[in-house]
């Protein structure tokens, strides 16, 4: 037989710890929940902090690297720079994360250090990725996307490093006054337009979509990187109305982004709601839940707004976003790498074989209420819906971990 | 005269599953011609659902394996074409109905 390229399929054990390790972050962070008290949480405590970068570093990032092992050469049509890079990316990500996390709580000497390795693990990455869209000889919005998200996220892990040495007493800065900035910088213009570029292409992938338009793509994509760059401004030259162009800017763009979502699922041929569709249908709608929740902390001065808004955000949008595509990513790189040798030679499973069944949909119902209460906590301030949610949402990532390990050593 | 009309070379084919749908190429409507002349050198002109499809090449693989697992084929070349873009009409009816396309 022929050898097939494994250019766009990187090894399975360079991908797996990501997926592993980003599982257990997971479910860390929904038993971190039972240490909140809903009544009296503010973004700025410490806890929360903590708790926010288990979740977005441990958990998002290290998947979405994972991911972008596999779709960096899907989505830029050419193949990785030096994909051994990432053999180094998550033990550093790993480290300066529980660093990072014990810091913020503990021992803030720690966050220096712990920021310092999460900066060079991200720097790894980013660099790998640059260097990668260097190959790309045109370029298409997609990949443009990648470019700028990759660029937002360079800028923003070096606001992150500046805040994590003035946390620790090493230097003299305003973290308060960087604070937007840096979320802005990770979370709108890297995490956020990582995103919207990459489901153009996953979502009719898999929905087998087509005949939809992407300028609705263009715009969010445009508005949200002004967005990024008006908060950005402001955060650093205290200019307030700045600031609140760029809110609105954000909120406008997610809900155009919104919009080109639904047409892709409007000229989708695939109509059967599996495991993937459900996910990322819970994942939308929580999208636009924070959308509204945000859109109205503008106007209305009460904090949990804010952090309801953010919590859709993340265990809503991010999260479902996230362990939808784990679904799909994780079957692929198994079955390329151990049955897709088989191929004519004997009768080999489908994709969709390789699902747990029982466990995905245990996670997707868990999770999905568990997101709901907690919602619901939050806006009330009400500490035993709080935990009730917790439980729920513990229950779903224990099943989450398990689907993972099971999609991971599925064997004939 | 053709050693293997367009036909045969077509089931031959349609013994190459797309993985992450579940059912053969022919019956998805991606493989567009297939032709063989009368010393057995096959063409075939296929697409795929979309371009950013990971499995490119091996699926480009495994029609060439299907075609060459043929008896006194001499060579097999699969061309894969964007022109006409995929789309759900051109699958079966079979395919439609149970992706829920119609």
């Amino acid at each position: 037989m022929t050898p097939i390229s494994q250019e766009f399929a990187p090894p399975f054990k360079l991908i797996a710890p990501y997926f592993i390790i980003g599982s257990i972050f997971y479910l860390l962070s929904t038993l971190l929940l039972f240490i909140f008290d809903a009544s009296s949480l503010s973004y700025l405590d410490p806890q929360v902090i903590s708790f926010i970068h288990i979740f977005l570093l441990g958990f998002v990032m290290m998947t979405i690297f994972g991911a972008m092992a596999q779709l960096v050469p899907v989505v830029l049509e050419v193949g990785h720079f030096a994909v051994e890079l990432f053999y180094a990316i998550w033990p550093l990500l790993l480290v300066g994360t529980l660093l990072m996390a014990a810091g913020f709580v503990y021992f803030p000497t720690l966050l220096p250090y712990g920021g310092l390795i999460v900066l060079i693990s991200l720097m790894i990455f980013v660099g790998e990725i640059f260097l990668t869209i260097k190959k790309v000889k045109q370029f298409t919005i997609v990949m443009s996307s990648v470019l700028v998200a990759n660029s937002f996220l360079f800028f923003g892990i070096i606001v992150g490093l500046i805040m994590a040495l003035g946390y620790a007493g090493e230097i003299s800065v305003d973290i308060h006054t960087l604070l937007k900035a840096h979320v802005y910088l990770v979370i709108g213009g890297y995490v956020s337009i990582t995103i919207m570029g990459l489901s153009v292409v996953l979502l009719p992938m898999f929905g087998l979509s087509h005949g939809f338009s992407l300028k609705p793509l263009h715009r969010a994509i445009y508005m949200m990187s002004f967005a990024v760059l008006f908060v950005v401004i402001a955060s650093l030259f205290d200019v307030d109305f700045l600031a609140y162009i760029g809110y609105g800017l954000s909120i406008v763009s997610q809900a155009i982004y919104f919009y080109q979502v639904y047409t892709i699922y409007k000229t989708r041929a695939r109509k059967e709601n599996d495991i993937y569709a459900k996910s990322l249908i819970f994942a939308y709608l929580s999208l636009v839940g924070a959308l509204l929740l945000g859109s109205l902390s503008l106007f209305v001065s009460y904090e949990p707004l804010l952090l309801t808004a953010g919590w859709l955000l993340f265990f809503g949008f991010f999260g479902f976003s996230i362990t939808g595509h784990v679904y799909k990513i994780i079957p692929f790189l198994v079955w390329f790498e151990r049955f897709s040798p088989l191929v004519g030679k004997e009768k080999v499973p489908m994709l969709v074989d390789m699902l747990p069944m029982r466990s995905s949909e245990a996670q997707f119902v868990f999770n999905g209420v568990g997101v709901l209460i907690v919602m619901f906590a939050l806006l009330t301030q009400n500490s035993v819906a709080l935990s009730a949610g917790a439980s729920f949402l513990v229950v779903g990532a224990l099943a989450f971990v398990r689907s993972v390990l099971y999609m991971i050593n599925f064997k004939k | 005269m053709a050693m293997y009309s367009k036909e045969e070379l077509f089931l031959a084919i349609s013994t190459v599953i797309d993985p992450e749908v579940g059912f053969n190429l022919v019956e998805m409507g991606l493989i567009y011609d297939a032709v063989c002349d009368d010393e057995g050198n096959v063409k075939v002109t296929m697409t795929l659902s979309t371009k950013a499809c990971p499995m490119h090449q091996m699926i480009q693989q495994w029609v060439k394996e299907a075609v060459e697992k043929m008896a006194n084929i001499k060579s097999a070349e699969v061309k894969v074409v964007w022109e006409p873009v995929w789309n759900i009409t051109m699958a079966d009816d079979n395919v439609k109905k149970a992706l829920g396309a119609v």
